[in-house]
């Protein structure tokens, strides 16, 4: 019997690419992963009109995933301590290669491929001391390891290439934990930082926020331009209601996106996912805590809410926001409201990952 | 097993409509009626006689009505209860902001129109308590500045109570009535209403156990008695057990079979809470006086559980994948 790697390996001899691309899982938009009612998870793909283009199994929760550019390959995290990392063919579920960090890094939360899809980045820190790292590895050769460079911070989760392809983004949540039980360990002394690096790690921008330094850089979203927005999560006192988004654009100052207090306190402190509106007009995040989504202006001025239970993937729509909800809900969220997509007999999990964005 | 859970996807399904309906119409419609004929009759008062100790008693009854239907955050109420009831206030907002409006005289505190646009820190339920029992400002004589603005504050709770009832009653009791119809993108489906209010239950209970309770024990080392919930007024205790009591009420409305350990949860919690000697948890410093407070903790988180058991796990309702989970 033939096994699927090598009936790979055969059509990589022939010379035939073996890739398959997005068109042949069903053209998604999006990638979702989610808890079924059995107890089983699986990620799927989504249209933009909710629909689903597939569905495959998980072995198990997963963070959240990465969409390789033009192949249907989705690599999917380990829930933390991250040891591991499975990258899944998207037309069966099946696991093409299982990434383990070196001994002393554990995945941190996301990773992004390079725009040519030639590389992935992974965010990652060191075991004994939560320092950041972005880890190297090159997806035209089994995703082997082939290097690292600092994250110039602390407890990084998130990361993007910038418009240019020429420098990285990456949210460096501060957050020092334990090896083992993954308690916070410098919650008083947390420093969260914005860094921008070029492709080989040279540092070349570093942001912080001295107001509000307990205020963890989670999630990123990038628009066309360069303009960079961040969600935050508030790990200090509860109830001191932090913004919890800001924008930057390289050079320039921070802008605190805040919005009334009422609604700030509503939110919880948290916020879980970040997006930029389809036409880049407008800026969003969500709570699931707070069962809320926050729109802003691209200047930072607070627009509204949408009120939705367990909220939390979110990503650009040609007509503004795609949202996801624990209640399998999928919502398109635009100026006027919030209209229902569809309701899946599934549990989407935090994010809702654009392929090709 | 997987029979079972068809059985509950059931029962939630048939049940979710009735149980949702009769809660809306029993109790917490009715409950946010009676919220605005306190908070009137308390506005009526100040316009009759505005200083502190004419006004303690009608404010108390205010706020006990407030606890039949203030933990219930969703619709108008998930950004309107902060006005009414500002707490946890860990910025100190609401001593700054009522200093810098009595002491510049600011004329939004003459002003019913423009007082509703003042930060909500200035308004509502706990700066009326630091007015009528905070000594820095309790002192205001007839026809000060001090009794104007609790003449505005008490009318502004009064419309307060008036906009959230009617937002309620003409508003958002539609969408969880009309909960998975089209067009409904709050509730897609009668489950998803009957979850949205048993949480509410459910948060209730977590804000009394971890914030109510939680916030002046402190810690053992170091507790907190001025994080206390209305410390000033000496109304903490009370506030948990009618908090609580409002939960539990809730939780019967949505549930049409009896609950019998709930009911003894509760009755153990309000034998337990009897033993508090300080009912503004002002001595829990001393280890004696803390333990009974601790007790009482235990005991609200005793009749959490019982509620989960009695009337969440029937239904297969289970909390949110998302909002329980970090990331």
């Amino acid at each position: 019997m033939t096994t699927r790697r090598a009936f790979l390996a055969s059509l990589l001899a022939a010379g035939a690419s073996p890739a398959v691309g997005w068109a042949a899982v069903g053209d998604p938009s999006y990638l979702a992963a989610a808890k079924l009612p059995d107890g089983s998870y699986m990620l799927a793909g989504l249209r933009e009109d909710g629909s689903e283009a597939f569905r495959v199994p998980l072995p198990a929760r997963g963070h959240a995933a990465s969409a390789h550019p033009s192949r249907a390959e989705a690599v999917g995290f380990a829930r933390r301590p991250g040891t591991y990392a499975l990258v899944v063919d998207c037309r069966d579920g099946a696991v093409l290669h299982r990434l383990t960090p070196p001994e002393d890094r554990q995945f941190n939360g996301h990773g992004t491929f390079s725009p040519d899809g030639s590389l992935l980045y992974t965010v990652e820190q060191r075991v004994e001391d939560s320092a950041g790292f972005i880890g190297l590895w090159d997806a035209e050769a089994n995703y082997t390891r082939i290097g690292e460079f600092e994250s110039h911070g602390v407890g990084p989760h998130d990361l993007r290439m910038m418009p240019d392809r020429q420098t990285l983004v990456i949210a460096n949540g501060g957050i020092q934990t334990d090896r083992w039980d993954r308690t916070k360990l410098n919650i008083e002394t947390m420093r969260p930082s914005l860094v921008y690096t070029a492709l080989d790690g040279t540092l070349l921008e570093k942001r912080d926020l001295p107001e509000f330094s307990q205020n963890s850089i989670r999630h990123l979203a990038l628009r066309g331009d360069g303009l960079v927005g961040f969600a935050m999560q508030w790990e200090g006192e509860p109830g001191m209601a932090p913004p919890l988004l800001a924008l930057h654009r390289r050079g320039e100052e921070l802008v605190l996106c805040e919005a009334p207090l009422g609604d700030e306190l509503a939110m919880d402190g948290y916020a879980g996912s970040v997006a930029f509106s389809g036409d880049g007009a407008e800026i969003a995040i969500t709570s699931p805590r707070g069962g809320r989504l926050h729109r802003f202006s691209e200047s930072g001025a607070f627009l509204g809410s949408v009120s939705r239970d367990d909220i939390c993937g979110l990503a650009s729509h040609a007509g503004g926001y795609m949202a996801s909800d624990g209640l399998g809900g999928v919502m398109l969220i635009s100026p006027e409201g919030a209209t229902p997509l569809r309701r899946a007999e599934a549990a989407w999990d935090n994010h809702l990952v654009p392929i090709r964005a | 097993m997987r029979y079972a859970l068809l059985l509950c996807a059931s029962l939630a399904a048939s049940h979710a409509a009735a149980g949702v309906e009769d809660a809306l119409t029993h109790d917490i419609l009715p409950g946010f009626a009676g919220f605005t004929a306190a908070s009137t009759a308390l506005a009526e008062a100040a316009g009759a006689d505005c200083t502190a100790p004419a006004l303690r008693a009608p404010w108390n009854a205010a706020f006990d009505a407030w606890t039949r239907i203030g933990d219930v955050r969703l619709g108008p109420s998930e950004t309107g209860a902060l006005s009414v009831v500002f707490w946890p206030d860990a910025r100190g907002f609401t001593p700054k902001t009522l200093s810098r409006m009595i002491s510049g005289e600011e004329p939004a505190g003459r002003d019913l129109e423009a007082f509703a646009h003042v930060s909500i820190a200035a308004r509502g339920l706990f700066a009326l308590e630091q007015m009528l029992y905070d000594d820095a400002f309790a002192g205001y004589e007839s026809g000060s500045y001090g009794c104007a603005l609790v003449q505005t504050m008490t009318a502004d709770l009064a419309a307060q109570a008036g906009a959230l009832e009617s937002g309620w009653r003409d508003g958002f009791a539609q969408v969880i009535l009309s909960a998975g119809e089209a067009g409904n993108a709050t509730y897609l489906s009668p489950e998803e209403a009957l979850r949205a209010v048993y949480t509410q239950v459910l948060s209730s209970l977590e804000f009394t156990a971890d914030t109510r309770l939680g916030r002046p024990l402190g810690t053992f080392e170091r507790p907190r008695p001025t994080r206390a919930e209305a410390w000033r007024s000496g109304r903490s205790l009370r506030n948990v057990l009618l908090d609580a009591a409002a939960a539990k009420d809730l939780a019967v409305a949505l549930a049409d079979w009896e609950m019998p350990a709930t009911e003894a949860a509760m009755d153990r919690l309000e034998q337990v809470a009897a033993r508090v000697t300080d009912p503004a948890f002002q001595d829990v410093e001393d280890p004696a006086a803390r333990l009974r407070v601790e007790i009482v903790q235990q005991h609200v988180r005793a009749l959490h559980d019982a509620i989960e058991q009695e009337l969440g796990l029937p239904l297969g309702l289970t909390p949110g994948f998302n909002s329980q989970d970090g990331d």
